[in-house]
């Protein structure tokens, strides 16, 4: 349930990556700052829903507060920087800077994006039990 | 359920840099072997031919294999290895003193070398099976961890088996049973250990670095089902002698087939259009296995000894390819995550830690080796200057790595990190 909505979720975020991505390989670099515009959006909400709703609701459950979703914080803050840089080098029309910086975030974005699709959300799954179509319907519901 | 549970992104540098420094030079021997005497490496069962095998799938193929594992049971396992600096150290030096003394046995016939190999090799690979298995059990699975699970089974018996030969190398004594023990070992040691794992991280790494379709969920969870089976299946019938082995090939073969054509089928899809040397490998990748696919089936109607050799050789160069590709990526994103980690604001990106120029060189020098090396199975002439390539292309992978471990330490001690402004 969790697994899915999240996983689905972050399918979407990759999405609006490679787009921008694409467009400003095409030298479309107003396109881009669109796309990636969506993109940074979509990643701080899906940072959010996890932070302020489903990695506190699995704490309670388990009791597990400085486990793997303090990680997952931890690594949300590096992710969080490494979208300030590419936006930077985005608007500073550093186009080779944001395909370099690009690389090591969508290397680090996919490999915290397996250990929550992995572990971390059939975990959760697991530990809402019953409760989690109810989460799913709370995240659907928080704004962008 | 959760004990010991991490989500640590990755361990420290030197890990996996040892694995993946000791490669190239591994490599480079073996290009020497091959550019020394290309007849007797192309000769079946020439001790030349046996180390350089060994040097390939032990020295360059598993060598790298290990090490990613270190890097990849973090985050596909959920639970890294236990005390990695060093449980690295001592599984690589085993790992090193255990294919130098086996292609040193193979290559001078001493009977102490096989000795000293087994239990080198045995040390190293059942300690990493040992280490790693238990992390993967017990927890929450998914297919991925399946695969693994297989790959280090596979590794494990694949060892057994190549103690159990090296004591009959050792006494220059060869059981009945010799040749269904030969084909036994490789069999679980290119598909069990070498494929297996490809497959495993391919259903991870293609999707989601490359952004493409999911593989089906019902190959994902039946892939590893039926390559354990076929092998198992395999491995009574080599026992007990029965015929018509070839159908367990066949079953293989045609699951491989069927990764080949899903894994180009995403990737030439793949929605991230971005031009990277790495596609370019997984895709060279994808074109050799299924050449040696063919060669293989071709063999098995002609049995053909270089219909053999090509398989192998097409084999081996596919594992690389992967290897290359996945290297590319790790040692520049573990170099820039361990100093951006580290407060470290100077951290340089990716692409400045190994040059697009050299990561292309690399690719280069691996496709024309790769043709040069299939072509001289035919016309062994090239054989000579397909060692010449594949030494500059070890030699260029070598130079990538030392740089970008030059970088990292320059970076440490001349860097400027937050905490110091």
């Amino acid at each position: 349930m969790i697994l899915e909505f999240m996983r689905e979720d972050h399918r979407s975020c990759d999405h609006l990556f490679t787009e921008a991505e694409n467009a400003l390989a095409d030298k479309k670099t107003e396109e881009a700052a669109t796309l990636f515009e969506s993109f940074y959006q979509a990643t701080n909400h899906h940072f959010d829903m996890e932070e302020r709703e489903l990695f506190i609701a699995f704490e309670k459950r388990t009791g597990m507060m400085g486990g793997p979703t303090q990680m997952m914080r931890y690594e949300h803050q590096q992710l969080r920087s490494l979208l300030e840089s590419m936006k930077s080098a985005l608007n500073e029309n550093r186009h080779d800077d944001f395909f370099g910086i690009g690389e090591s975030m969508m290397i680090m974005l996919q490999q915290h994006n397996m250990k929550e699709e992995q572990m971390l959300y059939p975990m959760i799954d697991r530990a809402l039990g019953g409760d989690a179509e109810l989460m799913v319907q709370t995240l659907k519901g928080m704004e962008p | 359920m959760y004990n010991g549970l991490s989500l640590d992104q990755a361990p420290p540098l030197s890990v996996v840099i040892r694995f993946f420094l000791t490669v190239p030079l591994f490599g480079l021997a073996l290009c020497m072997i091959l550019f020394l005497d290309p007849i007797a490496v192309l000769t079946p069962n020439h001790p030349l031919s046996l180390a350089a095998i060994h040097l390939m799938f032990l020295g360059v193929i598993t060598m790298s294999m290990i090490g990613a594992l270190f890097q990849m049971q973090s985050v596909l396992g959920g639970r890294p290895i236990p005390a990695p600096l060093g449980n690295a150290f001592l599984i690589h030096l085993f790992l090193v003193i255990g294919i130098l003394s086996l292609s040193g046995a193979f290559i001078y016939t001493q009977p102490i070398l096989f000795v000293i190999a087994s239990i080198a090799l045995g040390a190293s690979i059942l300690h990493s099976a040992n280490l790693i298995l238990p992390l993967l059990f017990g927890g929450v699975t998914h297919d991925t961890l399946r695969g693994m699970r297989l790959a280090l089974i596979a590794l494990s018996l694949t060892a057994i088996l190549g103690i159990v030969m090296a004591s009959e190398y050792a006494n220059e004594s060869f059981s009945a049973a010799h040749d269904a023990l030969r084909n036994a070992h490789y069999s679980l040691g290119l598909i069990g250990w070498v494929a297996a794992l490809i497959i495993a991280v391919a259903f991870q790494v293609v999707e989601m670095f490359y952004v493409t379709a999911s593989y089906s969920s019902w190959c994902k969870r039946n892939a590893f089902k039926v390559i354990a089976v076929t092998l198992i299946l395999k491995l009574i019938w080599l026992i007990i002698a029965w015929p018509f082995v070839w159908v367990f090939d066949l079953v293989i073969g045609a699951l491989l087939v069927g990764f080949v054509a899903t894994t180009v089928k995403r990737l030439k899809e793949r929605k991230r259009r971005v031009s990277d040397v790495s596609i370019w490998l997984w895709a060279s990748g994808m074109v050799l296995l299924t050449l040696s696919i063919l060669t293989y089936a071709l063999f098995n109607i002609t049995l053909n000894a270089s219909l053999l050799s090509f398989a192998l050789i097409a084999f081996a160069l596919f594992a690389l390819a992967i290897i290359l590709a996945m290297m590319g990526k790790i040692v520049p994103f573990l170099v820039w995550f361990h100093l951006n980690s580290a407060g470290f604001m100077d951290a340089p990106i990716m692409s400045n830690i190994i040059p697009t120029q050299r990561v292309k060189g690399v690719f280069w020098l691996f496709a024309i080796t790769s043709v040069l090396i299939l072509s001289g199975v035919f016309y062994p002439p090239l054989l000579q200057l397909g060692a010449l390539s594949g030494g500059a292309m070890f030699t260029l992978l070598l130079i990538n790595l030392i740089k970008a471990l030059k970088l990292y330490r320059y970076t440490l001690v001349h860097g400027t990190r937050f905490e110091q402004i």
